[in-house]
């Protein structure tokens, strides 16, 4: 017999507030909308192999098309912005809609409702982004023009790792700031398109951005015109594993621990 | 099992069996190479080399590349050029892959072992029917010396899949080394490092150590300066690695390794001067903007990376223009 004067268990909580928040998350207008974002590079990939079996081979490889994508679309641009629509929605939209007193009026820590809620959205953007990599991969890397399969395989474990990698540190970033501010979204854009340009000077401060950190663990280098194509810095890669690990750990436990603390008045 | 768990569960299963096909395929790939992009069959090149390059002849020989450019002097690499020359191989039928190897020492050729599939009677008869060459037997291989030039050189016909080709010395030591079943470039760790490091795929590749670098120019003169005024020293190179591709466009990876993180930032820093150098000439020559914007310069702690791709357009744009074939008129006879 349970002693109801005690929450629920950690992990027996955490599943259910997993289970809940993934059936909201995976069928909803945003996952919709996240997911045309995120698998485009397949349509992309399919175009490029019709246009070269009936017009000839386009100016970029199909190697340089599927670098593009992983580094410039996904780890840049589609993912962290994904992270950021899912990830401060995780205790806002419970706010907003005034269905957090639901939730925090159960037994259950507000540990494990935040780590409930954060599992499931790295389930969600794992079920759009990482299926949508491997096919992209195999499309592009079986053109005619590929170098060998066997010899490009390699990298897929690997890119599929940084790309888990970038959906956790900045999930757990505006996680943060999705528990701490009313409205995180405009800062979560200034920090995606203003801050992480950081990344694209000279000296230390790319190692201040996440974008510095993700793009060293991938070889793909896109040549880039301006400040980005001058100054770019491949930072150490066993260090920006362990960079962005600590990171993604310090920012969960900030948030929890926010999220745990703070008062939240909703209004009538 | 709820609809977004079996999603989920979906999504995972496609991963998994891409990252399985990907992993099943590079465990069941016969012809996986022994490091990096060096097939197995070329360990036996000498240990002491200096450098190794790579050259996949049959994506160069399908590349726009060669087609522009074959008519071009110099086009075919020296070693493809003579093995050509010497044996009536057709490179882009029979060869599927060069490797060579050499000290780079002025005045000396590297060896080569050339992969692919090989008729070898045809092979020895043409040779022999030539006239230039002695055939013997060395470690039950049959040997041809090519005794007119200046320094003998020797094709061993090792198997319907494997030549090697260079300097007579050179070809009997790598014979030597097959028969006792050793690898003695395996054993040169600072170059097979570099090598393992290369993806495999890249239509050609080179490595090359401190030893071979030494002779590079130590300094460029600086842009402006009059004869002897002024110059940029350069960071010394403990490494280099290039590798490219030549379809459907110019791409070459140079990776340069310098001494420390601090020389290699100087490096990258006068490379990339050189691009904003080619960048202010745009206005003159508007392809050098396109060159300029297709080559981007990174540094990782002691390595300096350049890419570079480079459109046929924009080649054809460089290339010098040939003057125009003058109209062969005869001329009127005089009165």
């Amino acid at each position: 017999m349970r002693d109801t004067t005690r929450p629920l268990p950690f992990a027996t909580a955490a599943r259910g507030v997993f289970d809940l928040t993934l059936d909201g998350m995976v069928f909803s207008r945003r996952s919709l909308l996240m997911g045309l974002l995120v698998a485009a590079p397949m349509a992309f990939a399919v175009l490029y192999r019709v246009l070269a079996a009936t017009r000839g081979q386009p100016p970029l490889g199909p190697t340089d098309l599927y670098a593009l994508m992983v580094a410039v679309y996904w780890i840049r641009n589609v993912l962290p912005l994904a992270a950021l629509f899912y990830a401060t929605s995780l205790v806002a939209d419970e706010v907003e809609g005034k269905t957090l007193t639901y939730l925090l009026t159960r037994p259950l820590t507000r540990a494990s409702i935040f780590a409930g809620k954060f599992a499931a959205y790295v389930a969600t953007t794992f079920t759009l982004a990482l299926p949508a990599a491997v096919l992209t991969f195999f499309i592009l890397m079986t053109a005619p023009t590929a170098p060998p399969l066997a010899a490009a395989l390699a990298d897929l474990p690997r890119d599929l790792g940084v790309m888990l990698l970038t959906l956790v540190a900045y999930g757990a970033l505006f996680g943060l700031l999705g528990v701490l501010l009313k409205r995180p979204v405009i800062p979560g854009l200034v920090f995606l398109y203003g801050w992480e340009l950081l990344a694209n000077v000279p000296g230390y401060l790319p190692r201040f951005t996440l974008t510095a950190w993700l793009r060293s663990l991938v070889p793909y280098r896109p040549a880039e015109d301006g400040l980005a194509g001058l100054f770019q810095q491949v930072l150490p890669a066993g260090q920006g594993l362990a960079v962005l690990i600590f990171v993604s750990i310090a920012f969960v436990a900030a948030a929890v621990w926010i999220f745990s603390s703070r008062e939240y008045v909703l209004d009538q | 099992m709820t609809r977004s768990r079996l999603v989920f569960f979906a999504a995972m299963t496609v991963v998994v069996v891409g990252v399985a096909a990907g992993v099943g395929a590079l465990w069941l790939n016969p012809a996986r190479a022994a490091v990096g992009p060096l097939a197995g069959a070329a360990l036996i090149l000498p240990a002491d080399a200096k450098y190794v390059m790579g050259f996949d002849v049959k994506r160069f020989a399908a590349s726009p590349f060669y087609e522009r450019f074959k008519a071009e002097r110099g086009m075919k690499p020296d070693a493809l050029a003579e093995l050509e020359e010497k044996t009536g191989l057709n490179p882009a039928r029979d060869l599927d892959q060069i490797v060579v190897a050499g000290t780079g020492v002025r005045g000396t050729t590297g060896v080569a072992v050339a992969l692919g599939s090989f008729d070898l009677y045809k092979l020895g008869r043409a040779i022999e029917t030539n006239g230039k060459a002695r055939g013997t037997s060395y470690e039950g291989v049959t040997v041809y010396h090519f005794s007119e030039e200046s320094k003998p050189l020797s094709i061993a016909l090792v198997d319907e899949s494997t030549l090697v080709f260079g300097p007579a010395d050179q070809v009997t030591q790598a014979l030597a080394s097959r028969t006792r079943g050793e690898a003695p470039l395996k054993t040169n760790a600072a170059l097979m490092a570099r090598v393992e490091a290369i993806r495999p795929g890249s239509t050609f590749w080179m490595v090359g150590d401190q030893s071979l670098l030494a002779s590079l120019p130590t300094s460029i003169p600086a842009p402006g300066a009059t004869a002897g005024a002024g110059s940029i020293s350069l960071p010394a190179l403990t490494g280099l690695t290039v590798t490219g591709d030549l379809d459907p466009q110019v791409s070459l990876a140079i990776t340069g390794e310098a001494r420390d993180a601090a020389a290699a930032k100087n490096l990258a820093d006068v490379v990339r001067g050189l691009v904003a150098m080619a960048s202010l000439q745009a206005a003159q020559k508007p392809e050098l903007q396109q060159l300029a914007s297709a080559v981007s310069v990174t540094t990782q702690e002691n390595r300096v990376l350049v890419s570079a791709r480079i459109p046929y357009e924009t080649l054809d744009a460089l290339q010098p223009h040939r003057p125009q074939a003058v109209q062969s008129t005869p001329a009127p006879a005089a009165r």
